[in-house]
């Protein structure tokens, strides 16, 4: 049997369930084929259930301060298997929300692995059983998986990915990290907290490496005072399961070899695209380094195919997968007045403790591309309502065009900084300059206070520094 | 706001403000933003850009000071040449450990070449011709009135081929002026003069001295001219108006023993001529071999501005002048 469809979307994660969405309301008949879970790895194994386990750890945080709030309680103490059930629990509401929003919005949802057998044509596997499905328009939404290298590999039990590190049945006493991203981060951030000794391994100099340069130091600085151990500029050359330990050989900076056992290791190097299963050559459709090669509109080259998310590249956010949907939709559709793509409006947010947010360039890029930057700077410590929180660690940096005045970046780490960020992300979108962000009106008191700050310090008017 | 655009106008305000300080009547603008609005895009597309980041406020160009760079600043090609001049793909660091480079921070010559440059080779759509030149008679030529030439004193000369070069080029851009013109978004611009570019490499960079107007002027006051602008301009002692602009240029490269290259088109400049070394070679003459000294020169064009066959005339016109180089004094 063949079914027919004006564009076929492959994987339903937050690309792929976006684009389905916005082709239906675009009057396309559109299907989305799903091999595993509606929702993706967003829903799935990554943002949502993550950021219940964090907001678990935040509040066991909370619980060793109660005294500071002038509460009592004994002996505080936690069910590591609730938290992870819990976790679970959020993740299984959200997919089955997406299921409801496919049939609301009439989009047919196909299970099954799909298959180029030539451009615009699947097959689908389910069960064993096969059918054939073509479309006009195929948008490529099939997402990722953990990255391993030869040498660094998860075997599930010891060396876990985020997949096991998410539904693990005990805390482990000893965790390494592998890689300082924001998977990593947040990994090392709730396990940290939960009481585990945790050390981070990272490659480059810093923590977080994307982030601009001051908040990596801001954050090492927080890792450190938690009792986090960061080997940075440090690599593991060799991982090996021992019985019920793991030992890695860690090349430190200067060269020397270190041996270490620890009771788990989560691989955290980055991820590759789900390209290999899908004979994309069938199609004619290229990739490069394990991920679809696109243009700015998310075209593959081949005509027709689209390709979007995690499979097309980084920055490897959920976020970028939606605005990517919406935009092939709206290609496919044939659209009048798009915009592409433009990467420096896509915010990054990391969950850790203290949290880390930013948008558009660091200060150190902004230079390295030519601009003149007047840059501003305010700490948490100055702001009445951080105080009040009793979360007075942190800062908000601005970087600015010094000609244009256009807010070229925003750069955040304290609490609640993800939150903030789209602040800065309306500004950019809006092309607001200094004068219409100094102009603002911010509430009294709340932490987005810190924002006017910070652009105000750009230009030496900051009033509570 | 400027006094023209009284009207309520759909713009943002960074290209508001980026339009008043360039001077343009936002009203003018296409937006393409939502719902038309004007953005920093349209109104960075509907001017020429100035030469630098930083350098907004400067009333004119032509105000620049030798440091910023070699290339002519007047016509700056595309807006965000800042952005792409800056390397594609992750920083180079990334692949080498600290003590296994040295970093050499950009001066102002080095990111003025790369974001000149990096606009050109990205929006002009370049194509090359090449021929070969006898250089047998201009060499005979060329001793000859080198011999002839005071050795002492303001009326002192020793001519290089590369003076003859510049002539020649000169002379050819008269006579197919379709090469001697400038591109804009709204017309070309054909030059009536022909002010000659001349590549000079500095230990620093590299810049390209013009020769105004060479068209009109004899060898011996190129030759002067091509070497006191060459040292001033090693000295960094040149006016800005003695390299910005220009109508054309020449790259020679010959003297490293270079054979043959394509170069980089300098906007406003709508081509450049890249000249290789004179080499004896074997050709074929009558049926017969024979010897001859022969300079390949490869000329870089701007589509958009003249065509294949006019740039074909250009060299037919250049090689004229240099095999028969007593046609350069008629
Ligand atoms: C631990 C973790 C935490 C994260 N936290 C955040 C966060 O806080 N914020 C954020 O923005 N991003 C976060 N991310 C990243 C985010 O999850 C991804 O960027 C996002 O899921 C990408 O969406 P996608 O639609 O491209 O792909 P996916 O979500 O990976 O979805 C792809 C879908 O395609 C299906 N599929 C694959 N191949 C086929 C096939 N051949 N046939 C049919 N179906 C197929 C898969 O089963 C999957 O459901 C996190 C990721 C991880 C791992």
């Amino acid at each position: 049997m063949t079914q027919s469809f004006d564009t076929i979307v492959i994987g339903g994660g937050p690309g792929g369930y976006v684009a389905a969405i916005r082709c239906t309301q675009l009057g396309l008949k559109t299907a989305v084929i799903e091999r595993e879970n509606m929702g993706g790895i967003c829903l799935n194994w990554g943002c949502i259930p993550t950021k219940a386990l964090l907001r678990s750890s935040e509040i066991w945080h909370l619980l060793h301060r109660l005294k500071e709030f002038g509460f009592e309680a004994d002996n505080p103490r936690f069910n590591f298997g609730a938290i992870i059930q819990r976790s679970r629990k959020v993740a299984a509401q959200l997919s089955n929300g997406v299921k409801f929003l496919m049939k609301k919005h009439k989009v047919t949802v196909i299970d099954g692995e799909a298959k180029f057998s030539a451009p615009g044509q699947l097959t689908v596997t389910h069960k064993g059983a096969t059918a054939q499905a073509t479309a006009k328009s195929i948008i490529i939404a099939t997402g990722a998986r953990a990255r391993e290298l030869p040498h660094l590999k998860a075997d599930g039990t010891l060396i876990w990915t985020y997949r096991e590190a998410m539904v693990a049945e005990a805390l482990p006493k000893r965790l390494l990290v592998i890689g300082s991203g924001a998977i990593g981060i947040e990994f090392a951030s709730f396990y940290r907290t939960l009481g585990s000794e945790v050390t981070v391994v990272e490659v480059m100099d810093r923590v977080l490496p994307v982030e601009d340069e001051e908040i990596s130091q801001l954050a090492a600085k927080a890792f450190i005072k938690q009792g986090m151990t960061l080997m940075l500029g440090a690599s593991v050359e060799a991982l090996e399961p021992k019985g019920q330990t793991v030992s890695a050989r860690i090349k430190l900076k200067d060269g020397k070899i270190e041996n270490q056992e620890f009771d788990r290791a989560i691989l955290a190097i980055g991820i590759t695209g789900n390209t290999e299963t899908l004979a994309l050559d069938k199609a004619g459709i290229k990739t490069d380094r394990g991920h679809i090669v696109i243009n700015e509109w998310c075209e593959t080259g081949v005509p027709g195919h689209y390709a979007i998310g995690d499979v097309a590249g980084a920055p490897w956010l959920a976020h970028k997968a939606m605005h990517e949907g919406v935009l092939a939709a709206e290609r496919i559709a044939g659209v009048k007045g798009l915009h592409p793509m433009d990467v420096s409006k896509i915010p990054g947010c990391t969950y850790c403790w203290p949290q880390v947010a930013s948008v558009g360039l660091t200060e150190a890029k902004a230079k390295a591309a030519g601009h003149k930057v007047k840059v501003g700077r305010f700490p948490f410590i100055g702001n009445g309502k951080a105080i009040a929180l009793g979360d007075s660690e942190g800062l908000v940096k601005t970087v600015f065009d010094a000609d244009t005045g256009e807010l070229l970046g925003a750069h955040m780490i304290g609490a609640e900084v993800t939150e903030l960020i789209q602040g800065y992300g309306i500004a950019r979108t809006l092309e607001a300059t200094e004068a219409d962000l100094m102009a603002t009106i911010f509430p009294h008191p709340t932490l987005s206070e810190m924002m006017h700050e910070a652009v105000l310090d750009a230009y030496g008017k900051a009033l509570h520094i | 706001m400027n006094a023209i655009s009284t009207g309520r106008v759909f713009a943002s305000p960074l290209a508001r403000r980026i339009a008043a300080q360039r001077g343009l009547d936002i009203a003018q603008v296409t937006g393409s933003g939502p719902g038309g609005r004007v953005v920093k895009l349209d109104v960075e597309n509907a001017i020429p850009p100035l030469p630098k980041a930083g350098e907004v406020s400067r009333p004119h160009p032509k105000e620049a000071g030798m440091t910023e760079g070699s290339l002519p600043a007047a016509t700056a090609p595309a807006p965000k040449a800042a952005e792409s001049a800056a390397a594609p793909g992750p920083d180079a660091r990334l692949y080498f450990t600290k003590e296994a480079y040295t970093e050499i921070p950009h001066d102002s010559m080095r990111k003025s070449i790369a974001k000149r440059l990096t606009a050109s080779k990205r929006d002009i759509p370049h194509y090359y011709l090449q021929i070969d030149c006898e250089l047998d008679a201009l060499m005979k030529l060329r001793a000859d009135l080198n011999a002839k030439a005071p050795k002492d004193g303001p009326a002192a000369f020793k001519l290089s081929v590369n003076d003859f070069i510049v002539k020649a080029c000169a002379l050819a851009l008269i006579r197919v002026p379709e090469v001697n013109s400038s591109w804009t978004e709204t017309a070309l611009l054909r030059h009536k003069h022909a002010d000659v570019g001349v590549a000079v490499a500095l230990d620093f960079g590299l810049i390209t001295p013009i020769v105004a107007k060479a068209e009109g002027k004899g060898l011996a006051d190129i030759s002067r001219e091509v070497k006191d602008l060459a040292d001033r301009a090693k000295a960094k002692k040149l006016k800005p108006s003695e390299f910005e602009g220009g109508t054309f240029a020449i790259s020679n490269l010959g003297m490293f023993g270079i054979k043959d290259f394509t170069a980089v088109i300098n906007p406003p400049h709508a081509a450049i001529l890249a000249v290789g070394a004179g080499e004896q070679r074997p050709v074929v003459k009558n049926g017969a071999v024979a010897q001859a000294t022969i300079m390949t020169v490869r000329l870089s064009c701007d589509h958009r501005v003249f065509d294949g066959a006019t740039g074909a005339r250009w060299l037919q016109a250049f090689k004229g002048f240099i095999e028969d180089p007593l046609t350069m004094m008629l």
